[in-house]
């Protein structure tokens, strides 16, 4: 019965599982989320922390985390979208308390004053991957965060809206300075380069 | 091959296999904390006073209901 049950399982959509342990809460069939998702989520960790050992760490608080907050999530996204801003906000949280905060500054230019930057997009898309790499590893926990969000997971600006809780204008706004950081941090780092 | 660099350099590596251990048995726990919260805290009142019989301070017997 049990093994019935679980292969059943395996066939579900991600919402019908969350809808079965919003009624009843089920280990074996959260595991299942789990083998879903475990992959993304702990790379996705990686990517942020650039620490394998910490990035294990936030996996498993993640997954507690998804757990015991499955009964907020209200459909009203894809339960992949959900996840994927669970694991970015809170691993955001965590490399911030390592941190100095930096203020942002949203209202100091406004979106009309925004520069077109194309030449520091096709800047940072110019870099050596490995470059890259060290210069990402260098940067300030929210600025790597938005550009991974943004060039790597390719989030449409209304994704990095709801997953930052943030307007469009403030959105463009960080994607622009973590931009222009990552150049200027290239530049310290490989000061002979062009 | 993307020329995006940050495709390039997005990692690969897969979770430790230990890790789904630890994650079922925290969630595990944590449904075991939830049901006791369930059963004991949410109806407070009655589990902890079922079996409180009221006492007169003075004689020590039972009191009388009203």
């Amino acid at each position: 019965m049990f093994k019935s049950r679980a292969k059943k399982d395996l066939s579900r959509t991600d919402e019908e599982l969350v809808s079965l342990l919003q009624k009843e809460m089920d280990a074996d069939r959260f595991a299942v989320l789990y083998d879903r998702y475990s992959t993304k989520v702990y790379q996705k960790c990686v990517g942020m922390t650039r620490d394998r050992d910490l990035a294990k760490d936030l996996t498993h608080d993640i997954f507690l985390k998804i757990f015991v907050s499955l009964s907020k999530f209200d459909h009203r996204s894809k339960f992949g979208t959900w996840v994927y801003s669970v694991t970015y906000n809170y691993c955001l949280d965590t490399l911030r308390k390592n941190q100095r905060h930096r203020e942002e500054d949203i209202d100091e230019r406004t979106q009309e004053g925004l520069p077109t930057d194309t030449t520091s997009e096709a800047a940072l898309l110019g870099l050596r991957a490995e470059r890259l790499d060290h210069v990402l590893e260098q940067l300030d926990a929210m600025d790597r965060g938005v550009l991974l969000m943004k060039y790597e997971d390719e989030l449409p600006v209304t994704d990095m809206m709801a997953t930052l809780g943030i307007g469009e204008s403030a959105v463009k706004m960080r994607l622009m300075r973590a931009r222009e950081r990552a150049i200027a941090k290239y530049h310290e780092l490989y000061p002979d380069e062009p | 091959m993307s020329d995006n660099p940050f495709k390039i350099i997005r990692p690969t590596d897969q979770p430790p296999e230990s890790l789904k251990k630890d994650v079922m048995g925290s969630v595990k726990f944590v449904m075991l904390i939830l049901r006791f919260v369930q059963l004991f805290v949410a109806d407070l009142p009655v589990s902890a006073f079922d079996k409180v019989r009221l006492i007169d301070p003075e004689t020590g017997a039972p009191k009388k209901k009203n």
